[in-house]
Order: C-alpha cells, then sequence, then structure tokens
C-alpha cells in the first residue's frame, strides 16, 4: 500500500506543478490545488482508474473569509478494491463571491451535489443545468449552513411568533 | 378494558366502536417510526387492542405523528389529516411534537405542533418505548369515553385560526378551505 | 312464497354472521401462527360498528351505486348455492348462473373505482379482473366435468346425490378436477398467495382504497360474502353439502382453516406469475378430469 501511494504521489507531482499533497495515510490521499486546475485534475484521475466521485462538500471558514470545496474519489477496480485508497481534492473559494466551474463534464453524478451546496452554502457553479431547490421547502435570507446565519435568531422570528390557537369552551362536553 | 362489558355496547355503540377499532395511519413521519414495527409485530401485539396499521387516510381513524415535523412534512400532514373522515384522533409521538425536541434551534422544522392541527394527546420520550404506545392507546381510550377527545371538533370550530397559522408558516396553499 | 323470502333472509343473515366469523376467525389464527395473541374472534363486528359510526365521503352517485351493485352481486349469488337444504332459488338454472353472477361484485367495483379519481384503485380493480380471468379458465373446466358426471346443472341436485354415492372428491372420474379446484381455491378466495388485488403495502389497499364510513362497512360485508361464497362452492360441489347445518359448518371450517395455513406462509404472487400459473398446471389438470369423465360417461 505504501508503494502504491508513493508511486500516485510522485506521478501526480510530476503532472501537475500546482498541487500539494498536504496529508498521507494508509488509505488516504489530501491534496490542495487551485480552482482553475481543478477540472484538468478530476479527469486525469478519473482516467488513472479513480472513477468514482463520492461526494462534493464545502467547509465554511469565516475567518480567513474563504470556502473550502471539497471533492472525495475513490476507485472500485480490481487491484484496488482490497485496500482502496480514498482521495480528497480540496480547493479554496473567496467567501463573498463564491463562483466555481461545474464538474459535470467530468463526473455526471456531481448534479444533485452541486445543487446541495448552491441551496445551503450559496455557491453557484457556473454551467450547471439546473441550480434549484432540493432538499428545503423556502427561500432564507442567508443560505443556512454558513456560520453567520443565527439560526436561534430565525426560529423566535419566524416559529415562535405564530400564536396558539385559542378555543372556546364546546358545548356537549359530557366531562 | 371493558370490551365484554354488553350494556355499554347497547348504551354507546358508537364510542365503544371507536375505542377498540382504531385504524392507525401508516404515515412514516420521522425518526420515531422505527418504534412503530416492533409494535405492531409479535413481540408487542397492537392488533390485540384493535390497532391496526392501513395504508390510506381514507380508512383510518387514529393518526400517529412519529417524531419531528419539517416544513415539508407539515404540508403533507395536513393533507392526510384532512382527508381522514371524523371522528379522528391524533396523538403526537415523541418529544419533537411537543416543543421541538432535539431540533428546537433548527430553521426547517416546526416546533409546536399543536398550533397547526389539534393533537389529542402527547407520548414523551425519544423514542417512547412500544410499551408507551400501549399507555397511550389504553389512556385515550378513557378520554373517549368522558367525551374529551374532540380535536376534530375543535379542528372545524377554529378553522380559521388553524388556517392562518397554516398559511403563515407554509405560504399559499393550494387546497381551498375544508369548512 | 312466504317460505321463499324466509329463506332468502335466512341464508343472507346466515351468511353475513358466518362470513365475519370466518374473517375474524382468520386474523386470530394468523396471529397464532405469528406466535403472538391477535384481536378477538368478533372484532370484524367491532370494525363494522366503528364504521358506519364514520362520515363517508362519497365521490358522486356512481361511486355510492357501485359498492351497493357490489353488495347486491353478492347477496344474488348466494340464494343459488345451498346451505345444507336450503337453497332459494335452487330450481332456476344452477351453476351456470353461478357463473357468470359471480362477476358482478368486481363490475360494481370497477364502477365506483372509476369514479374515484385514485391511481391505486385502477391498478388494483385491474389485477381483480386479471386474476378473476385467470381462474374462470379452470373454473370453467372444473364445473363442465362435475356437471357432465352428474348429468344435472343444478347445484341442490349435485349435493343431494353425493349424499348416496359418497364425495365428489374421491369418485375416480372426478378427483383430477378435485385437485385441480384445491389448487386455484386460494384465487378464488383471494388468500395469499394470490392477494395481489389487495395488496396494502404495495397499492394502499387497492379497489378499497377510496372507501370510508359506511361503504368501507358494506365492502368489509362483501369480502366476508365473497369468502362463504367461495367455500361454501367447493364444500357443495365436491366436499358433498351436507344434511344439516352444524356439519355443513364443520366442513367449512376445515377448509377454511387449511387455506388461512396457507395464507399465513407465502408471499404474494406477481399478476403475471399467477396467471402463467393458473393457466398451465390447473388447467391441465381439470382439462384431464374433464377428458376422463367424458370418456367414462
Amino acid at each position: 500500500m505504501d508503494n502504491n501511494i508513493t508511486l500516485l504521489s510522485e506521478d501526480l507531482a510530476s503532472s501537475f506543478d500546482d498541487i500539494k499533497i498536504v496529508f498521507t495515510d494508509q488509505r488516504m490521499i489530501i491534496m490542495n490545488c487551485r480552482k482553475d486546475s481543478v477540472i484538468s485534475l478530476l479527469s486525469y484521475l478519473k482516467n488513472l482508474r479513480y472513477d468514482h466521485l463520492a461526494l462534493i462538500s464545502c467547509v465554511d471558514r469565516i475567518k480567513e473569509n474563504a470556502f473550502e470545496l471539497i471533492y472525495i474519489l475513490s476507485a472500485y477496480t480490481e487491484d484496488v478494491v482490497k485496500g482502496g485508497i480514498n482521495l480528497i481534492v480540496k480547493t479554496e473559494l473567496i467567501r463573498d463571491k463564491a463562483e466555481m466551474d461545474t464538474v459535470i463534464s467530468v463526473f455526471e453524478n456531481a448534479e444533485p451535489y452541486e445543487r446541495e451546496l448552491h441551496e445551503l452554502f450559496g455557491v453557484y457553479f457556473k454551467g450547471h443545468p439546473r441550480l434549484t431547490r432540493l432538499l428545503l421547502d423556502r427561500e432564507y435570507p442567508v443560505p443556512p449552513f454558513r456560520k453567520d446565519f443565527d439560526t436561534r435568531k430565525y426560529v423566535r422570528d419566524i416559529f415562535d411568533n405564530v400564536p396558539s390557537v385559542e378555543v372556546k369552551k364546546l358545548k356537549n362536553e359530557r366531562t | 378494558m371493558d370490551r365484554n362489558n354488553i350494556i355499554k355496547w347497547l348504551k354507546f355503540p358508537g364510542e365503544m366502536g371507536q375505542k377498540y377499532s382504531l385504524h392507525a395511519l401508516y404515515f412514516c413521519t420521522g425518526c420515531g417510526i422505527i418504534e412503530i414495527p416492533p409494535t405492531i409485530t409479535t413481540r408487542w401485539d397492537a392488533e390485540r387492542f384493535g390497532v391496526i396499521p392501513v395504508s390510506t387516510p381514507r380508512q383510518a381513524n387514529l393518526f400517529l405523528i412519529t417524531g419531528y415535523v419539517s416544513v415539508k412534512t407539515l404540508r403533507y400532514i395536513i393533507r392526510s389529516y384532512e382527508q381522514m373522515p371524523e371522528p379522528k384522533y391524533t396523538v403526537g409521538f415523541g418529544s419533537c411534537p411537543v416543543n421541538g425536541g432535539m431540533y428546537w434551534d433548527s430553521y426547517n422544522t416546526i416546533k409546536h405542533l399543536d398550533k397547526y392541527i389539534p393533537v389529542d394527546g402527547w407520548i414523551a420520550g425519544c423514542m417512547p418505548r412500544p410499551e408507551a404506545v400501549f399507555v397511550a392507546v389504553t389512556h385515550l381510550w378513557t378520554l373517549i369515553d368522558k367525551g374529551m377527545a374532540n380535536g376534530y371538533k375543535k379542528y372545524r370550530e377554529e378553522y380559521k385560526q388553524y388556517r392562518a397559522n397554516q398559511e403563515q408558516i407554509l405560504g399559499e396553499l393550494e387546497w381551498p378551505f375544508l369548512f | 312464497m312466504v317460505a321463499l323470502v324466509f329463506e332468502t333472509f335466512l341464508v343472507v343473515l346466515l351468511a353475513c354472521i358466518i362470513g365475519l366469523f370466518f374473517l375474524g376467525l382468520a386474523r386470530k389464527i394468523t396471529a397464532r401462527i405469528h406466535w403472538r395473541y391477535g384481536p378477538p374472534v368478533y372484532q370484524p363486528v367491532i370494525d363494522i360498528i366503528k364504521l358506519f359510526n364514520q362520515t363517508s365521503m362519497s365521490h358522486g352517485v356512481l361511486f355510492e351505486l357501485g359498492i351497493l351493485i357490489s353488495l347486491a352481486g353478492s347477496v344474488v349469488v348466494l340464494l343459488f348455492l345451498p346451505f345444507a337444504r336450503i337453497c332459494p332459488l335452487s330450481s332456476s338454472g344452477g351453476l351456470l348462473v353461478v357463473l357468470y353472477l359471480m362477476l358482478i361484485s368486481p363490475l360494481g367495483l370497477a364502477l365506483s373505482g372509476g369514479e374515484s379519481a385514485n391511481p391505486n384503485v385502477s391498478i388494483g380493480i385491474s389485477r381483480k379482473f386479471l386474476l378473476a380471468f385467470g381462474y374462470e379458465v379452470p373454473l370453467l373446466l372444473i364445473l363442465l366435468a362435475v356437471m357432465t358426471h352428474y348429468d344435472t346443472i343444478s347445484l341442490s341436485e349435485i349435493a343431494n346425490k353425493q349424499i348416496s354415492s359418497g364425495w365428489s372428491l374421491f369418485q375416480l372420474p372426478l378427483i383430477l378436477s378435485g385437485i385441480a379446484y384445491i389448487l386455484i381455491l386460494p384465487a378464488v378466495l383471494g388468500l395469499r398467495p394470490f392477494e395481489m388485488i389487495q395488496a396494502p403495502q404495495e397499492i394502499s389497499s387497492g379497489p378499497y382504497a377510496e372507501y370510508s364510513g359506511k361503504f368501507l362497512a358494506f365492502a368489509m360485508i362483501q369480502h366476508a360474502f365473497d369468502l362463504f361464497i367461495g367455500i361454501s362452492l367447493f364444500v357443495n360441489l365436491f366436499l358433498g353439502g351436507a344434511g344439516n347445518m352444524g356439519y355443513f359448518f364443520i366442513k367449512m371450517i376445515i377448509v377454511l382453516i387449511i387455506m388461512i395455513f396457507v395464507n399465513a406462509v407465502f408471499p404474494r404472487f406477481r399478476i403475471e406469475q399467477a396467471i402463467r400459473y393458473l393457466w398451465t398446471w390447473p388447467a391441465s389438470l381439470a382439462f384431464a378430469g374433464l377428458i376422463i369423465v367424458l370418456v367414462v360417461n
């Protein structure tokens, strides 16, 4: 396994010169790259046999004023299935103007993940065919997973303002 | 349990029938539905109380709201509740319908179910055990005997207030006024 | 004339009571097979009392008419079946009339199902008709064999002739037809493995999905009548319908218990599997039985 990971790290470091391998483990390689080279890196990894996009996730780093997009890839072919490696690709976006190209051209199943991130974080994906609401039922003033969305204030304003139902005493109640 | 009391059957047949034949709507609302299959299968048998699950609201008597109610689910709970024939009874199952429970500060769940549909009784717990379901059913029987389980009458009388509350949370509703 | 009216009411009342008792007994026996206690045996009576106390949501005149036609169809078939020497319409047609009157109750359900705008109901009704289409083929061959062997179409004469010559099931020309009838009996009654018309988990109770209140009570009573009719036809044709009511009742209960045992264990077939089964094995057995009867007589 170590052999495999070191081979892969050297291979990546030689093909792309703007990625940084941050962390390796027996089962995991985490690499950082710039936002513009994500698509070429993902298509290279897909041809290399990592052809399953497991998840696209996002972390709100409010202190550094950035969103961190995380792409998790894995491989399901024969020789790696016994000791599968997960590849994690991280990029950073500016928080006030969070825009990113969609990776649907490389992985078609990225469509619902990007829709979810658009709804919950407010990240706009250029080229996405259908950026509409997926999980929630209403529009929020601030996308709700951001750290500057005050949930308690929202609950106090919206849900606690609903009045209780006043009931008059009914006739024919046999107590 | 006074199911053998023939005199009572002859005097109040409607109420005795409602008590001992509660057909529960099998609407799996939230995470609390995981406690219903053990209740209706072999180990804690609910059929000896007359409680069986049915799959359509037209045949149902009892509505168990198990678990948290998100805003999307509330829309369909209201539609199912309005399709049930009267007399009908609602039981809030778990602590989430009571006051929000574990999701008391969530941006997408409603906190007090009582403001949107009338509820006859509550079962506390997260999740309540199947024995708690039986305690609730027997308590509902005593309420039906005394005539105090009249949530559906409350809904009929105070429909304007309920509808205003529902529209405040859900926006414009597609179905017309029921009463 | 007065005796005829009295017999009619007696048969309908007894069929209602016995049918509801059979439904409750089915639930109780299934519960005991599952190692649990189950409802009391009179639970369908409690259900019907509750249903008459509920408001009924109606979808129009045809909706209410449909369930009444269905109930009436079942009652009419009842009058042709002898119940231990009581048979109100014994001299008018017999088996041929029963064969085509048995299809009025699904037609009534289809009428009210078309009026209610639920797609689950239409799926349930189509399954019911397809299943009827499936079991009618072997059933017709079996009835033809029985009618040819006894040389009559009247059910009460068939029942009377078995008193002297023994049960039809054990008479040599009719054994294959009897076995074929046992194989299609769950389909006629609507029990598992042929319970796909009323599948609560798949199509939310099929044809009964839009009934509430008194219409559902009528539907339950019609289901009880259907159960009674299916078992009574089998007992009269093949088990020698008895002389007195107690003996008849015991025979019906034994057939019911065997069917409930099968019902508690099997899952459901799909409708194309059911028709493929019904048109191969029971149909070929019934056809062979018909050939044997024609050759012998």
